[in-house]
Formats: C-alpha cells, structure tokens, sequence
C-alpha cells in the first residue's frame, strides 16, 4: 500500500503541483487565491465523485470517459485564454486571468483529485492499511513538493530570463500533454482509433519508470504514442503558437509597448 | 465545398472508422484482488471488449502501461474497456490500488488455423 500510494501521487498530485507552480509563476497571485481554489476544488471534486454512478451511465456507459476528457479540453482552452493576459493592454484586467486559472486549477483538481478520493475512501476504512498509506502519502506528498520547488525555481528564471512568454509556453506544453494523455480515455469506450503506433520509446524511457512519470506530467510524454496522439499534440502545440507569434508583433504596435 | 467534404473524411478514417466494426467480448473477473482469468488470450490485429466485473467491496482502478488503459471499477460494479487492433505479443495489466495481487496478461497471438481434413 505504501508504494502504491506514493505512485498515486506520482500520477495525479504532480499534475496538480505542476500546473499550481507555472500558474503561480505566471500570474503572482496571493495565497487567498490558491486557497480558494484548492477550496474550490476540493468542493466540486466531492461533488463529481459523489455523482460519478450517475455520470458513469450516461452516453451509454461512457460519461466518466467523456467528462475526463472534456475537463482537459477547458483546460487546455482556458490556458490559450490565459494567452490574451499577454497583451499588454490586458495588463490592469487581472480578475478576469485569476478567475480562468482558478478554473484551470479546480478542473484539474476533479480529474485528478477524485481519483484520490475514490481510493481513499475504498481503503482507508480497513485498519491494516491505515499506517502504510498515510506514510505513502507524506512520501508522495515529500516528492511532489520537492518536485514544485525545483520546477519554480525554474520556471522563475525563465521568467526573468525571457519574459511571461516562456511561462505561458510551460504552461501551453503541460496542457497539450495532458489533453493527449486523456485520448484513450476516448479509445478505450471506442469513441476514437487510437491503436496505430507512432513509435516505441521504451527501451529508453519506460512509461512505468520515474522518469516516464514525470515526463507524462511535463509535457505528456508516451513511451509509444498513437499516431493519433501525435496528431493531436502535434497541432494542439503548434497551431497556438503560430498564432501567437504571428499576433505578437501585431500585440505590440498596438500597444505601443514591446512585448 | 470538396475541403470540407475532404476534412470529413479524413476525421472519420482517422478517429471513427471503428464505431462500425462489431466486436468480440472477453469477460474478466476480479474477486479477493485478484484477475480471473489471469491470462486473456485475444486475436491479433481485432479489437476487442474486456468486460471487468468487480466482486469485491472495495473499487480498483484496471490499468496497463503496454495497453495504454485507465478504468476505475467500482465496487460490486461492471465496467468495459476496449482495447486493440494489437499486434501479436504480450501484455500486461494490474489493479493499481492492489498491483501485487491483481495482476494479468493479455496475450495476443494469431488465430489457430484448422488442420486441413486427411481425407
């Protein structure tokens, strides 16, 4: 139980610090903020998991597939909204980007945090596990933050270095790979043919290995992907890229100001 | 007009062409943390539906890095993944709240061909 809780935080609690860390960085908020939406989440991650026997019929039997994805979908959308912050004019409109990565946050938090609650509440009633699993959790809670430390620091000197770009960029990076993490959720109730490789990576990184964990988180990697997957990743990355960087220019001389 | 005829197509061969196809099920049991049977044998290159019925009190999450698959399975509940085309091979799978003990393999082989008749 022990490892198996610390790899529980490895797949779904470092998606959260992850995003919490770039989001923090980009937009220096307060910690009311992050309270209220760790609040926020938490609420709506109960109430999702509270509702998941109904959800999980609808659509035939594929409504938690659906609605898993679907959250990664406003993510990713809500990160290109993030993009308009970028404008130098949208400056002074800060409540308006605190409220779409609060959003950003608590949907996350639901896709990932109910998983924690299903486990939680499966087997923390059983006392032969209690010890083990509330070790695996300082443990896996021990990692993540260490991991949410190194990563703002990191992502601090980015900014410095290079300007909210470059968080945007982390942050545009980290919500391609987990909308195309969450594609087999489609496959898997046959929505989409996600079955053809692209390429197999597995005698370098394995998916199961630490490493391939953290990759997923980073930036979505997959030891074998679909070609469906790459895709997907493929135009989820570029496609908002050029575009912001065909508006830059445009961005600035409106402005007046460089970006 | 054509383009988006085009688009169309090419939306459908890539991502829902397998909405047509009919599928064989696999039926799998989990009782005491444990898989039965624990090894599925599947035809290669058919997609299939693992039908998981879940007999214990407790959820587990069905999951296998080679399959790319992720399904909670609630408790006293059923649930159904699909998985392949998958070329011939090995692959495995394991309850990620109980991995030591619920543990499987799906194993993919071509399907036997009949002896011809001797006579």
């Amino acid at each position: 139980m022990l490892i198996n809780t610390v790899i529980l935080f490895l797949r779904d609690a470092l998606p959260i610090f992850v995003l919490v860390v770039y989001l923090y960085v980009h937009l220096p908020a307060s910690k009311l903020w992050l309270l209220l939406c760790f609040l926020a989440g938490a609420l709506l991650s109960l109430i999702y998991i509270n509702q998941i026997h109904v959800i999980g019929q609808w659509f035939d039997g594929k409504g938690i597939e659906l609605s898993l994805w679907l959250y990664q979908l406003f993510v990713y959308l809500l990160a290109l909204v993030l993009a308009y912050g970028l404008k130098p004019s949208q400056h002074s409109n800060k409540i308006f980007l605190y409220s779409v990565a609060g959003l950003m946050v608590c949907l996350t938090l639901v896709s990932k945090g109910s998983n924690f609650i299903l486990y939680f509440d499966g087997y923390l009633n059983q006392s032969n596990v209690l010890q083990s699993m509330l070790l695996g959790t300082f443990l896996g809670l021990g990692i993540c933050l260490s991991l949410a430390t190194l990563l703002y620091l990191a992502a601090q000197w980015l900014k410095q270095q290079l300007g909210p770009w470059a968080t945007w960029s982390l942050i545009l990076v980290y919500v391609t790979g987990q909308l195309v993490n969450a594609l087999p959720l489609l496959a898997q109730v046959d929505l989409i043919d996600a079955s053809a490789t692209a390429w197999s990576s597995q005698n370098f990184v394995k998916n199961e290995f630490e490493l391939g964990h953290l990759f997923n988180v980073l930036f979505g990697y997959q030891a074998a992907p679909s070609i469906t997957q790459v895709f997907v990743y493929v135009l989820a990355l570029l496609i908002p890229l050029v575009i912001f960087y065909w508006l830059k220019p445009n961005l600035a001389s409106h402005s007046g100001n460089k970006l | 007009m054509n383009i988006i005829i085009g688009c169309a197509l090419l939306f459908f061969g890539l991502f829902c062409h397998p909405l047509l196809a009919a599928v064989a099920e696999y039926q799998v049991q989990l009782k005491d943390h444990l898989f039965f049977p624990s090894q599925i044998t599947i035809p290669a290159n058919q997609k299939v539906k693992l039908v998981i019925a879940n007999q214990d009190n407790t959820p587990e999450e069905f999951d296998s890095f080679s399959l790319n698959r992720e399904k909670v399975i609630f408790a006293n509940q059923t649930a159904s993944i699909f998985i392949g085309p998958l070329k011939p091979g090995k692959y495995e799978f394991f309850g990620e709240y109980n991995p030591n003990t619920a543990r499987g393999t799906v194993i993919v082989e071509h399907p036997k061909q009949e002896a011809p008749d001797a006579n």
